[in-house]
């Protein structure tokens, strides 16, 4: 996998000593990089390193403060994406934004529609929908709505809307977070057809096997500032940590604790979405287990009928001798069990408030009548202390945080709680390297000082490398027990798939 | 504090462009006297709880459609319950604001219950309570005749400052359920809680807030106020007529809430904002009739006062943002 | 919270029992439709003459009230009419400059006359009720009793789209300021008419809000000191003009004079506080329209019926003035009438 781009042959996008702020905060700090013709550049960092923002300022959504951009040699200044895109740099986002109301090719010419006069020309949209298509490997009819499509065909058809409007740099923040394997490697294979076509590519992630399967190079980015840069076939895990870390993680595995008394008695439990499926367990205190299972396998419906969020069909929750059922997320936290949910913008945080009112969101209203003021404040000092929020204050907004920083506020609010039952659902999510360390090593504290913790996880690294026992779903019911000797990928790929022993 | 300079410097605006205007038009004559002051004291005080009430809901994420049609209720019930029923004040009062806020009740239990649209259910409340009162007054107006003076001393009373300024009783009222309203809405935990299921109710649901008990609260005391407002506004003019009685008084409502900073996405305003843009429409109504002869412009003026105050509400907010 | 909500639905429940019933059928007899243009204590003194006539006239009579008081309610309203089969129809159009093409419909499928409120340039057969210029120049000559040295006087209307509002408030400022008899004369809304004696300093509308109508008349008085009189041409307005009079104490130096017969109003006639009143006779507009409707479907001859009508297609119900010296007797007679105490 060696890099198309000649020594000497001018760099398709040469990025000089930018700088960005923002409300005083120094997002770029002179980040240099030169991009080339045909070559793939993993750009790695943790959440809040600036990856973010200097893809921004390449697609024109935000203006450099500092420094300069070159296409081609010549240097540019674009006042919107719509520049850039001109340009032919094309931004596809993290989180997919399509207008999935509508088709395949409305949506592949969305602001650049063929039309004569004020009337659409439809077909030959159509039809050149097909051809667009086609070089991104997505065979999809154009009339289909994009509502329709599984996300990784969502992924291919942002793609092709890119390479439509003639991009010649690609950027793709974080491009496989919400594919399957199948998806992913799809994508892999067309990644690599574009850049036999001469596309520069950057790709964001934090998936250390993504940087090696496909980067030529890999530039690291800490703290708004470029951080060291080496060639793909040099690229070992470790290096990449260093690199984006500055510094040694701690070791992830955890010292076995005995489990203790029974913490929570599942029986019979039936969701919403699996109302013949049945699931019966017990979690001990001091135990940390794992529920692993495929995408739609009732993982998360679980954890919900759990926290009373969604009412239960069926089924006996009995938490700490306390008898939940027909309960809601009150009467849960009240037993003593919390849920850190799976979306942590929509359902974790409010994001128009502040740290100190969401650490205390859950924990007020046991409380008292009145807001306890001096309990909030110290609250939030000490919440901000012990899980390292970066932070400038307690008053900041929540939504200009990192999503790993964001996630522990999530997980501070609930400890506020005090809960003896944790769950949580893809604990580490969008979450940085070093973040995730940091809140492997809390929950390891957790259930060290007694807590019982259940969690959700669709990477099995972490399944592995947390639990003590792993729980494999399939179709709304436990397939199968795994305990920490028999817990494998190749054994919970199995029970996940429903190939389970009985 | 910040967010209210848009306001409160519109606000200042009209007054003083009223005042120079109307000593233009007429040199005996000013836009600040005590009767003017007391006058428009008193309509603020019955305005400024409606709008209160509409912020209400609006901070909830949600609107409250049937406010008009609430005060209509009130002002057609509590004359019935005083002449024809020939109740004492003690027992018509409550019995009306019970009404009321049960009418709150029904709206938070459809919407909380059922998932309707906040707006699809008090539109149509809007038309029902309207039309039931119409029906119920068989389109009779009710009056209050005159031996009920102690009563509607709430609405029209003063109490003596200066010789000749009295502060009103109605403005009074708004100044004690003001204070209410804003320690509910910053010192207490459920007003925290109201304005997080304003900005994200999904979020607040998996933190263990009582989403649903805390809306229909909301729409409880949106409609309990409405029908204070409404009591008010009968005491004040002595009759009501199902037909006409509050007729648009929710756009006022929700005009002056959203004037004073109330979003009506959800999840933010204060009360003295709310209290700031409600005083800002009776000003408004007050100097054009000060300063013009006839009032065909008034809808006009409003129209075009409000969308400058919200341009500058915006205008200020972005000075604010770039200088820091 | 479960028993408030009990409350509420009991509550809801016992409505009806208290409410009044509105309803007058005499079986298989023709359909008669009296159609107001508001809903107001006027009309239900006028619906008293309904109820009274409809025996004799031997006639199944329905009310309808506009609950807004807009031209479109009213059209659908006589739309509905026609669908329900009334033969004959009386109303008091809202906008009769607009509503002619509407009215001539009407009248082609049924028998049209107008009352209150006159659309003289439709095919209606005959218009019953007060000439409304005529009446206004009545409510100028009450103003000149008040005021006999002059003075400032401020008019509140409820709007001043209706026909009998501008000819109400045209004959006021005509007789104030002593021009002829003119009634197709129109002084715009926002123009400060000055006479050698009188002047009308400004009108306001109020679109039928009472609240708005005080608030008016309190802010006129605070920005002018020298009225020495407030005019309210609608029924409602009177007793609100007489409560801002009260709250900026000037009973006595502010006189009030009003139209139609609120009980207020002639409350406030007796105690002195308002010098008089111009009153129309609603009960006979009611009474009249449903007696000539009547007369009219008895007969089925068209050409025999033309001469049922009244000279000029005009039943003049004349408008009288009412001050302290009528008000008892008007206001017993009255009280007969609709049957209070």
């Amino acid at each position: 996998m060696t890099s198309r781009a000649q020594d000497g042959a001018p760099p398709v996008l040469e990025v000089v000593a930018i700088g960005k702020r923002f409300d005083g905060v120094q997002a770029l700090r002179s980040v240099s990089l030169q991009l080339h013709a045909g070559e793939v550049v993993a750009l790695i960092g943790e959440n809040g390193a600036g990856k973010s923002t200097l893809m921004k300022v390449l697609a024109g959504v935000h203006q450099p403060d500092e420094g300069s951009l070159r296409l081609l040699g010549r240097e540019v200044r674009f006042a919107d994406p719509k520049a850039a895109l001109a340009a032919g740099i094309a931004l596809i986002h993290q989180e997919l934004n399509l207008c999935d109301n509508l088709t395949v090719a409305g949506a592949l010419f969305l602001g650049r529609e063929l039309r004569r006069g004020p009337f659409l020309r439809k077909r030959a949209m159509d039809r050149q929908a097909v051809a667009a298509l086609a070089r991104t490997g997505l065979e999809v009819s154009p009339h289909r709505l994009v509502s329709s499509l599984a996300p990784g065909q969502q992924q291919l058809l942002e793609i092709a809307r890119a390479l439509h409007g003639r991009a010649r740099v690609l950027i793709m923040d974080e491009p496989t977070s919400c594919l399957t394997d199948t998806e992913t490697q799809r994508l892999y294979a067309v990644v690599r057809e574009l850049k036999a076509q001469g596309t520069a590519i950057v790709w964001i992630t934090h998936r250390m096997a993504e940087v090696l399967e496909l980067a030529d190079r890999v530039v690291a980015l800490r703290d708004g500032e470029h951080t060291g840069e080496i060639a793909g076939a040099d690229a070992t895990h470790e290096r990449m940590v260093a690199m984006m870390v500055g510094r040694q993680l701690r070791s992830q595995l955890r010292p076995a604790h005995p489990p203790g008394e029974v913490a929570l008695v599942v029986r019979g439990l039936c969701t919403r979405a699996f109302p013949r499926a049945s699931v019966d367990f017990e979690l001990r205190c001091g135990e940390v287990v794992g529920i692993a299972g495929l995408l739609g396998s009732g993982r998360s419906e679980l954890l919900r009928a759990l926290f009373g969020v969604d009412r239960a069909v069926a089924g006996q929750i009995t938490c700490c001798g306390v008898q939940l059922g027909g309960h809601d997320p009150a009467d849960a936290v009240r037993a003593g069990l919390v849920l850190v949910p799976e979306d942590r913008k929509l359902q974790g945080l409010v994001l128009g408030m502040s740290v100190r009112e969401n650490l205390s969101l859950a924990t007020l209203r046991a409380r008292g009548t009145f807001v306890d003021g001096a309990y909030e404040r110290d609250l939030c000092v000490r919440a901000i202390a012990d899980l390292a929020i970066a932070t400038p204050h307690g008053e900041q907004r929540v939504a200009v945080l990192s999503g790993g920083n964001q996630q522990k506020v999530v997980l501070g609010k609930w400890l506020a709680a005090e809960p003896r039952v944790l769950l949580l659902d893809e604990p580490t999510r969008g979450v940085d390297v070093a973040a995730r360390a940091e809140i492997y090593a809390r929950l390891h504290e957790l259930a060290g000082r007694g807590v019982a913790v259940l969690f959700v996880s669709s990477e099995l690294p972490e399944v592995l490398a947390l639990a003590d026992r792993c729980l494999v779903m399939h179709q709304g019911r436990v397939e199968g027990e795994l305990p920490r000797q028999r817990m494998s990928e190749a054994a919970i790929l199995t029970l996940a798939t429903g190939k389970g022993v009985a | 504090m910040k967010k209210l300079l848009g306001i409160t410097g519109l606000l200042l605006a009209v007054f003083v462009v009223t005042t120079l205007l109307a000593q233009q038009a007429d040199g005996s004559n000013s836009f600040l006297t005590a009767y003017n002051l007391q006058n428009l004291l008193q309509r603020v005080g019955m305005f400024g709880i409606l709008s209160i009430a509409a912020a209400f809901v609006i901070v909830t994420g949600g609107i409250d459609l049937s406010i008009g049609a609430v005060v209509c209720t009130a002002g057609c019930m509590l004359p019935w319950l005083l002449k024809d029923c020939a109740l004492p004040p003690w027992l018509a009062l409550p019995l009306v604001l019970l009404l009321c806020a049960g009418i709150g009740l029904w709206h938070g239990i459809l919407i909380v219950g059922l998932r309707l649209q906040p707006f699809v259910v008090t539109l149509c409340g809007l038309l029902l309570y309207r039309g039931l009162m119409r029906w119920f007054t068989n389109d009779q107006t009710m009056g209050l005749g005159s031996d009920v003076e102690g009563l509607r001393w709430l609405a029209n009373g003063r109490i003596p400052i200066t010789a000749s300024f009295g502060f009103p009783v109605s403005a009074l009222i708004l100044l004690v359920v003001a204070v209410l309203a804003a320690v509910f809405f910053q010192r207490t935990v459920w007003g925290r809680h109201l304005f997080a299921l304003g900005r994200n109710e999904e979020a607040a649901r998996f933190s263990g807030v009582a989403t649903g008990r805390l809306t229909i609260l909301a729409y409880v005391v949106c409609s309990l106020l409405a029908g204070l407002a409404g009591c008010l506004f009968v005491l004040y003019v002595n009759s009501a007529g199902a037909s006409s009685f509050g007729n648009f008084y929710e756009l006022y409502a929700i005009a002056g809430a959203v004037l004073g900073g109330v979003a009506l996405r959800g999840g933010e305003g204060t009360i003295l904002g709310v209290v700031l843009g409600s005083s800002l429409m009776q000003v408004l109504a007050m100097a054009i009739v000060i300063v013009g002869s006839g009032n065909q412009l008034e809808f006009a003026i409003v129209g075009a006062v409000i969308l400058l105050g919200a341009a500058a509400d915006e205008g200020v907010r972005r000075l604010l943002r770039r200088r820091r | 919270m479960r028993t408030i909500l009990i409350a509420f639905t009991f509550a809801f429940a016992g409505l009806p029992a208290c409410g009044r019933e509105q309803a007058s059928s005499t079986k298989g007899a023709p359909k008669i439709a009296f159609i107001t243009n508001c809903v107001a204590e006027f009309w239900t003194i006028a619906n008293f003459g309904v109820e009274a006539a409809k025996g004799p006239a031997g006639v199944e009579v329905s009310v309808h009230m506009p609950p807004n008081g807009t031209a479109e309610e009213q059209t659908r309203i006589l739309e509905d009419a026609l669908g329900r089969g009334a033969v004959g129809i009386a109303v008091s159009p809202k906008d009769p400059e607009n509503m002619t093409e509407l009215l001539d419909r009407i009248a082609d499928k049924a028998i049209l006359i107008t009352h209150d409120s006159d659309a003289p340039k439709s095919k209606r057969l005959c218009y019953v009720g007060v000439d409304n210029y005529e009446a206004g120049r009545m409510c100028g000559q009450l103003v000149k009793e008040a005021l006999q040295n002059g003075g400032a006087i401020v008019v509140v209307v409820g709007t001043l789209d209706q026909d009998n509002a501008r000819r109400r408030r045209q004959g006021l400022i005509d007789e104030l300021l002593d021009r002829s008899m003119d009634s197709t004369r129109f002084d715009p809304q926002d123009a400060v008419l000055k006479g050698s004696k009188y002047e009308i300093r400004a009108s306001y509308t109020d679109q039928f809000d009472r609240q708005k109508c005080k608030a008016i008349a309190q802010d006129a008085l605070g920005k002018w000191s020298d009225i020495a009189c407030l005019v309210g041409l609608f029924e409602y307005e009177p007793p609100l003009l007489l409560e801002s009079v009260r709250s900026a104490a000037k009973l006595g130096t502010v006189k009030v004079v009003a139209f139609d017969e609120n009980s207020e109003t002639l409350q406030g006639i007796v105690d002195g506080h308002v010098h008089g009143t111009v009153v129309q006779n609603p009960y006979e507009y009611g009474r009249a329209s449903v007696e000539l409707l009547g007369k009219l479907l008895n007969e089925p001859d068209a050409h025999k019926r033309a001469a049922l009508l009244p000279p000029g297609g005009f039943l003049n119900v004349p408008a009288r003035k009412i001050t302290k010296d009528n008000v008892a007797a008007f206001w017993q007679d009255l009280k007969q009438k609709t049957g209070k105490k």
